[in-house]
């Protein structure tokens, strides 16, 4: 196996097209745990982890941009994270455990697309885009677009991720990350991840994405519709969980079986409006 | 017959060291990480084995090809059954051979073994052998493998069902006929599930061979070096005089490591190889390969009177034991000699079925039969108890054996102290208090609920040697294995008790099968009651010749004489008169009488089943033990929204006689209690067609440091009494015994749901939540 660490964007992007089975080495915490069980053996690995502008965070006025490198612990710790961005930092804040927390990377978790992890869901509730690079230049795609199944995305072989924008969202939204587990830093069995926009009672804008219930992070817009205008009512929040868990792909594992999960959607998802709500009001 | 030395050993301590928490000897390098455990071991030219698992879970097996394998380069060895000796092995049934010979009976059975310069290459080689199967239909059920037409996976034993490993049956008075005597029934049928050991430390063995004697020396994570030693020499057909065993540190073992593990095959790569070999499981491997605790289902009915005195009790248990039998049918002995509780049941009918299916072996795990049959038993009482309208604890108490009555089969209960563990647990727990149910958080319910646990501890043999040295200091030699739960230092300190010692001033040997006295295992919640029974005995007699010679140098009679501390003998109501160990032991070595040396021997008396009392069947003895008692009581909140149980705070009430070692003891009962909590909440082996499908921790769910109650408490009784040193009674085990039905009774109280399969997950809590809506 031959290895890299380029010290530029374009270095990588060279060194990840000058080999056929090349693959980015970010964090490490899932690409060499399965190394190690034998699972995977790329040819190549190209690190990131000398390329400066990887590591960055910049503000700006609609929203953060965070780069790929940045590990779960740092979004953790970011306090301007706050409104709807609070999304992804409560999912980064919660998911795993701490030894994986400094080491697993944003752009990592985007790459691997492991539909049981729950940074995807975050970020697909909070609307964020990816700034992809590649031969071609780099590109901003809404990080939604990019997962397309069960740990396939739809990055081109020579690309990878770079960084992340999380947009404000309005005034007053907030962001909400719900992870229900077996035990503490197990995968999620379900997670629930929501920005909310309240007025008054009535709720304006809401985007609600389902993890470990489907392939991708499960985003529904006929949910999302059934809640807007709504004061959030027990019925309100029961139709919308039960759109969703009909359209949930769930699998039977050692977690839960699919139709626990598909029972456990509607349960959580209203708890996390619930707590999303009493956020609000704080 | 036991070897009962006269007189019987000091019942008091000399000295303040018995009694206090002395750091456990191996702490400071624990957490240094200089610990040294069987993987650190490296010697020249060592060799890295690696096994190769069964595909299937039930196939014959058509042919070998390791040419490939064999012309790897780096490959020293390669071996199938065919290059080893026709022995099974198993200490009930010998029903396993070292590497599968003619069928594999579950997935993952080891098949080949090879030995490499590495390991890479010892796994690729692995990679390159060619065996050809005829898969053959596998039962994956104890009571489906029961049925006449099910596949066999032995050869038949005698007459019966030929998966029966074994059946037993209890019977005292007439249950059939009281029934229609009781105002309240129930029923229930119970399933438990295969929890596994998860020791952090996998098996582990390092074998070198004698090129000129043959003899074998095996470095290995092991519960008894004495086991490794008999099961290998057995195994690879050697005598014994030729087997040494040796145990570094032992990153726990829980059960697992009583019997032997990966030492026959890696000491037969050894010889085949001609060099030393290590094999260290992966942990994956070590999960597929070992062993279990049995999963059990229980059908269970009691019955009682209007005023709570329980009247009858029906049991049928199937052990599911998986493809060898290993120690289930003792785990089966344990199950049903506990099945009627530690309760005074006149009528009472066991039935017991230790059954062969197509998956990994389950063995000795902590608990051994009676978690499985203590949760049925601790469930049904609470629901009996909800039916008559009675506390659940009141229930237990007017039920309970007291000191003096019989036991099952009609054992004598020689101290029974649970009376006195579950008053004390109903005081600590706050109980009547918690019992109203306390307002909590929306979506959720608070309960607490109570199980009183029962176990024995001391079974089979050990023995000791203590040893004066020319300075006065003492060398205490006893073959016992410390796996970490800390009876190094509390032998230590019974050594330090019998003699007045400090713990500086003694040597507490290592196991040695060269040099060390038997013992049989630590295991069984025997170690501190059994080996420092030996070990008083033994300093007993030391005493004696310590007297003859202080008596002599001090020209007073021997009745006059004591022990005092630091290790001097001095003469009662003479305050200024003594004479030190170093000086007698000086007398010994150069003047008269020889070394001062003493050893000593003991074996928990077996107790025959009283027949005029109790129908036997079929109930193989290998010797009961020392009745020990607890109560244990968790106050759990269950989100009503998903199922999920967390346990905020737990007590866990032992009369363990006296306490040796506090912190030690408290650490055991703690551990205990989070082993429970996996048992109880999230542990469980899954399989799907025979393949288990969560072989790894990230699958396999035990408890972390953030899944145990924040406060779990480990209330210590101490009524000494028995043989024990200074009447301690044993411990290892029993903290996780009743941690499961403790559980449910307090998911019971909570919410009403009544869980009957452990684990509780969140899922099985939830669909029992809508069971009762």
């Amino acid at each position: 196996m031959r290895y890299a660490e380029p010290e530029s964007v374009e270095a990588a992007l060279l060194a990840l097209n000058a080999h056929e089975d090349a693959r980015c080495l970010a964090g490490g915490a899932s690409l060499v745990a399965m190394m190690n069980a034998g699972r995977i053996a790329p040819g190549m690995l190209v690190s990131l982890h000398r390329i400066p502008e990887l590591f960055t965070i910049t503000e700006a006025s609609d929203g953060i941009w965070l780069g790929a490198m940045c590990t779960h612990r740092t979004v953790a710790a970011d306090t301007r994270l706050g409104g709807a961005m609070e999304v992804v930092r409560g999912a980064a804040r919660q998911l795993a455990h701490p030894a994986i927390r400094n080491m697993a990377t944003l752009g990592g978790s985007i790459g691997l697309a492991d539909p049981r992890t729950e940074l995807p869901v975050a970020l697909v509730a909070a609307s964020a885009l990816a700034e992809v690079a590649g031969a071609h230049g780099r590109r901003a795609v809404p990080v939604e677009s990019l997962f397309v199944d069960s740990h396939r995305t739809s990055l081109q072989r020579g690309e990878f991720v770079t960084r992340v924008f999380l947009p404000r969202g309005a005034t007053g939204a907030v962001g909400h990350h719900l992870r229900f587990s077996r035990v503490a830093a197990d995968y999620p069995t379900v997670s629930v991840s929501l920005v909310l926009d309240m007025e008054g009672d009535t709720c304006q804008q809401v985007r609600v994405v389902v993890g470990s219930c489907a392939p991708v992070p499960l985003h529904l817009d006929a949910a999302d519709q059934r809640l807007i205008g709504t004061r959030l009512e027990a019925e309100d929040v029961a139709e919308a969980g039960g759109l969703l868990a009909q359209a949930a792909a769930p699998i039977d594992d050692v977690r839960g079986s699919a139709e626990y999960r598909r029972m456990l959607i509607p349960r959580l998802l209203g708890r996390a409006l619930s707590q999303a709500r009493e956020r609000a009001h704080v | 017959m036991s070897d009962d030395v006269r007189p019987e050993p000091a019942p008091r301590p000399v000295g303040e060291v018995l009694g206090q928490s002395v750091p456990k000897p191996d702490a400071r390098e624990k957490v240094t990480g200089r610990a040294v455990y069987t993987e650190d071991l490296c010697v020249p030219g060592m060799l890295h084995g690696a096994l190769l698992g069964s595909p299937h879970p039930h196939a014959r097996i058509l042919s070998y090809d390791t040419s490939r394998a064999r012309a790897l380069p780096g490959v020293r060895a390669v071996l199938t059954a065919e290059d080893l000796p026709a022995h099974d092995i198993g200490p009930a049934i010998k029903d396993q051979p070292v590497l599968a010979r003619g069928k594999v009976r579950y997935a993952g059975e080891p098949v080949a073994a090879v030995a490499a310069v590495d390991l890479p290459t010892a796994r690729r080689a692995l990679g390159l052998i060619d065996i050809q199967y005829e898969v053959l239909p596998a039962v994956f059920d104890a009571e489906e493998a029961l049925r006449p037409d099910a596949p066999v996976l032995h050869a038949p034993r005698g007459p019966g069902h030929p998966n029966a490993a074994s059946y037993i049956r209890l019977v005292e008075g007439t249950p059939d006929s009281v029934w229609a005597r009781c105002h309240v029934v129930v029923e229930d049928v119970y399933e438990t599930p295969a929890q596994q050991h998860i020791y952090l430390e996998p098996c582990s063995t390092l074998a070198e061979v004698d090129p000129d004697s043959g003899k074998i020396t095996l470095h290995t994570s092991t519960q008894s070096g004495f086991r490794v030693q008999a099961v290998t020499a057995e195994a690879l057909g050697v005598p014994m005089s030729r087997v040494r065993v040796l145990v570094p540190r032992v990153g726990g073992a829980f059960g697992g490591k009583v019997e032997s593990t990966n030492q026959p095959i890696t000491a037969a790569l050894a010889m085949a190889a001609g060099a030393p070999v290590r094999l260290t499981f992966s942990r994956t491997d070590d999960m597929k390969m070992m062993r279990s605790r049995h999963g059990a289902r229980i059908f269970m009915r009691t019955g009682a009177t209007r005023d709570g005195r329980i009247l009858a009790r029906q049991v049928r248990i199937h052990f599911d034991t998986g493809a060898y039998a290993d120690d289930g049918p003792f785990v089966a002995n344990i199950g049903s000699y506990f099945a009627r509780g530690p309760y005074r049941i006149p009528h009472v009918d066991v039935q017991c079925w230790c059954v062969y299916t197509n998956k990994l072996r389950a063995g000795a795990f902590r608990g051994f039969g009676n978690p499985q049959i203590h949760f049925a038993s601790e469930v049904q009482v609470d629901r009996l108890a909800e039916a008559l309208g009675m506390d659940p604890i009141e229930l237990r108490l007017r039920n309970a054996l007291e000191t003096g009555e019989k036991w099952l089969g009609g054992a004598p209960v020689e101290s029974g102290t649970l009376r006195a563990c579950l008053e004390r647990a109903r005081d600590v727990s706050d109980w009547a208090r918690r019992r109203e149910r306390t307002p909590t958080a929306p979506g959720k319910q608070r309960g607490i609920g109570v199980a009183a646990v029962s176990h024995v501890s001391g079974l089979l043999g050990s023995s000791a040697t203590v040893r004066l040295n020319e300075d006065g200091t003492v060398t205490v030699n006893t073959g016992a294995v410390d796996t970490g739960q800390g009876s190094d230092v509390a032998l230590t300190q019974v050594a330090a008790g019998a003699l007045g010692l400090s713990m500086e001033q003694l040597n507490f040997s290592r196991p040695d099968t060269d040099t060390s006295p038997y013992d049989w295992c630590s295991g069984g919640t025997r170690t501190t009651f059994t080996v420092g029974r030996v070990i008083t005995q033994a300093c007993e007699q030391v005493r004696v010749q310590l007297f003859a010679h202080a008596s002599a140098l001090l020209q007073r009679p021997v009745r006059r004489l004591e022990l005092r501390p630091g290790g001097f003998v001095g003469v009662r109501d003479e305050p200024g008169t003594s004479v030190s160990f170093a000086a007698i032991a000086g007398r010994a070595l150069y003047v008269e009488g020889g070394p001062i040396i003493a050893s000593a021997r003991y074996l928990y008396p077996a107790w025959q089943l009283d027949t005029n009392r109790t129908q036997v069947e079929g109930l193989p003895f290998m010797g009961n033990g020392f009745f020990v008692f607890a109560a244990q009581v968790a106050e759990v909140e269950v989100d009503e929204l998903t199922g999920h149980v967390e346990v905020l705070e737990a007590w866990s009430v032992h009369d363990v006689g006296r306490v040796i070692n506090p912190a030690a003891t408290e650490g055991q009962v703690q551990g205990g209690f989070v082993q429970g909590l996996g048992y109880a909440l999230t542990e469980e082996l899954v399989w799907n067609e025979g393949q288990l499908v969560n072989p790894t921790m990230g699958d396999y769910k035990v408890p972390g440091v953030l899944d145990v109650p924040v406060a779990l408490h480990a209330v210590l009784l101490e009524q000494p009494f028995g043989p024990g040193p200074f009447g301690a009674k044993g411990v290892g085990e029993v903290g996780l015994v009743g941690v499961a039905p403790a559980i449910c009774n307090a998911i019971r109280h909570a919410t009403g749901a009544q869980v009957r399969q452990l684990p509780a997950t969140a899922e099985r809590v939830l669909r029992a939540l809508m069971e009762r809506d």
